[in-house]
């Protein structure tokens, strides 16, 4: 995952992050479960990264699934 | 060895011949690879070179005696729950790229050497310390032991003697 730009999904809960992350590698999607950058501020230190080109699509999969999300950033 | 000027070293397999190489080139040797039917031949002579600097990123961390080593010596970060665990270190060796001060070596034992293994979710991660100088030794009885010895992606397999010789050289050791 070192082509294109990234962003990053922010949850409220590290269960929900973990579940985000198996459900978009299920779904082939390439992501990360990576520390929230410094620059952003989470109840949850961790976030999954992925392609930008890909939000769209993981917000989707992410809300059918209620998988609760605070947030998406640009990285 | 630190006496000979001339040795010949008897071994049966690619990551003997990768640790004695290695082993030689630290103490100024130079090793010549030889195949024959009964073995491979590594003959190590003098030439006149100063032993290996050891090879460490711009920004590794020196401490008094030797460089900034962390030790791995299992696939998930404290214990409590594995699962959590196991991103812990994810997230820790990704991080590794963003902070100060780079290590000089990553050793990786036990479970931990699943993380070098071409499946690993922190391959990219690794590879990328690897191309910032940071060496990658991963603890070959243990990839042995997990049927992972043909399937490392990213550093060197290694021997007790190095690892020891790594954490026992270190200027500082962060143990995992």
């Amino acid at each position: 995952m070192t082509d294109g730009e990234h962003s990053v999904f922010l949850f409220p809960s590290t269960s929900g992050a973990i579940r985000a992350e198996k459900l978009t590698l299920q779904s082939g999607f390439k992501v990360k479960l990576i520390p929230v950058p410094r620059h952003l501020s989470s109840d949850c230190g961790l976030c999954l990264r992925c392609n930008s080109a890909n939000v769209g699509a993981i917000r989707s999969l992410l809300e059918t699934s209620s998988v609760e999300f605070e947030g998406i950033s640009s990285v | 060895m630190a006496e000979s000027e001339r040795v010949t070293a008897i071994v049966d397999n690619d990551t003997a011949v990768a640790n004695v190489t290695r082993m030689a080139e630290k103490e100024g040797y130079l090793a010549e690879v030889e195949e024959k039917e009964d073995g491979i031949f590594l003959h190590l002579s003098r030439a006149g070179r100063l032993p290996r600097t050891e090879v460490v990123g711009f920004a590794s961390a020196q401490g008094a005696e030797g460089p900034l080593v962390v030790l791995i010596p299992s696939d998930g970060l404290g214990r409590g729950d594995d699962e959590l665990g196991r991103i812990l270190l994810r997230s820790f060796l990704h991080t590794l790229h963003e902070v100060e001060p780079l290590p000089g070596t990553i050793v990786f034992l036990n479970a931990g050497v699943k993380l070098t293994a071409d499946d690993s979710l922190v391959l990219e991660d690794l590879q990328a310390l690897e191309g910032r100088g940071v060496e990658i030794l991963a603890c070959g009885t243990c990839l042995g032991h997990f049927g992972l010895k043909e399937r490392i992606a990213v550093g060197q397999v290694s021997n007790m003697y190095s690892i020891a010789e790594t954490l026992l050289g270190a200027g500082k050791v962060v143990g995992l």
